[in-house]
């Protein structure tokens, strides 16, 4: 098995080089706001960030940002990103409170109801 | 493979012909995302249950660790640790273009316990897969539920080298309340996984319609 030139000296399962609550500066709780849901769904409003927001974005920011393009949940966030779900919440926040990303409703303000909704599982799951 | 119970008319339709799989277009804006907790005891088949439906994927978590762990996970040399890695799995399960169903394998041992609570925030409900061989693995799984009022079934995982059991005696050991369906499954199989599925589904239908 070949191993990437950048991982050479650092073996497989040493864990993270970095300690997981470095990259949110030591936080290990969001600034303001509840905590997400494992499910709760986030995308990116598309808004313009202000280049002082734009500047104390780190590079776990923007991947998380560019993951919410489409409707993702906070659970998919962190398997793609492999940080752990606690830094994740944190940098979510960061990103709500500049207004690059935004909560989905849990309920949708539409006329579905929960009947609809359980129903709508049974027959997309009758369907697989 | 078949319940042992006889169906039961939920509150639910009955499906609409097999031609219509796709679901009528939904704006994106109305994407929910739910969640359904896997549980029973270690090594039960959780893990191989959401891997037959679902791509199994981590996720890493960092948390406090309890005097729960004291003896099990060796603290030697790192007295100040006090928070630990729990890597849990989960399955995403897209249905249509506005539902997604999330499977979350709960972790099984009694150490994790102080992790359900969150996990089961908000839960539509759970499935308790059962070990004949080991049935009391999931008595906490069961005792939670229960006290959380929480929509489950039991799936037994037919174990090839495990003996076979009726649903009926299965019920009775674990003492369950009649509205708990009992089903036979086996967890490697997609079209088993998804029988004990839609049994939870309508299960949590009829326990919702009663409320």
């Amino acid at each position: 098995m070949t191993v990437p030139p950048g991982d050479r000296w650092r073996p497989r399962g040493s864990g993270p080089v970095v300690r997981p609550y470095a990259v949110t500066g030591g936080r290990t709780e969001p600034a303001h706001g509840e905590l997400l849901d494992l499910v709760t769904v986030v995308v990116a409003t598309g808004q313009p960030v202000t280049a002082d927001d734009r500047m104390r974005q780190t590079p776990e920011h923007r991947a998380i940002l560019a993951l919410c393009s489409s409707h993702v949940t906070v659970a998919d966030l962190a398997a793609d990103t492999g940080l752990p779900l606690g830094v994740v919440r944190v940098l979510l926040a960061d990103l709500t409170a500049q207004g690059a990303v935004t909560v989905s409703p849990e309920r949708p303000p539409s006329q579905r109801t929960e009947h609809d909704v359980l129903q709508e599982i049974l027959n997309g799951l009758r369907a697989l | 493979m078949a319940s042992a119970h006889s169906k039961t008319a939920g509150p639910l339709a009955e499906p609409a012909p097999p031609a219509a799989p796709a679901p009528p277009a939904v704006s994106s804006g109305s994407f929910t995302a739910h969640k359904i907790l896997i549980a029973g005891g270690f090594g039960s088949g959780k893990t191989t249950l959401v891997g037959a439906i679902s791509e199994v994927r981590p996720l890493r978590t960092e948390e406090t660790l309890t005097t729960a762990s004291v003896g099990l996970d060796d603290l030697s040399g790192v007295d100040g640790k006090t928070t630990t890695t729990v890597a849990l799995d989960f399955g995403r399960i897209t249905l249509g273009h506005s539902v997604a169903l999330y499977l979350f394998g709960l972790p099984g041992q009694e150490r994790f316990s102080f992790m359900w609570d969150e996990l089961s925030y908000g839960a539509l409900g759970a499935v308790v897969l059962a070990d004949v061989r080991r049935l009391s693995d999931c008595f906490p799984s069961v005792n939670y539920f229960e006290a959380q009022r929480l929509p489950f079934v039991v799936a037994i995982n037919c174990f090839d080298t495990a003996p076979r059991y009726a649903a009926g005696e299965v019920r009775a050991a674990l003492d369950l309340d009649p509205g708990v369906p009992v089903v036979l499954c086996d967890a490697r199989d997609l079209a088993s996984v998804k029988q004990v599925l839609i049994k939870l589904v309508e299960t949590i239908s009829i326990t919702r319609s009663r409320q």
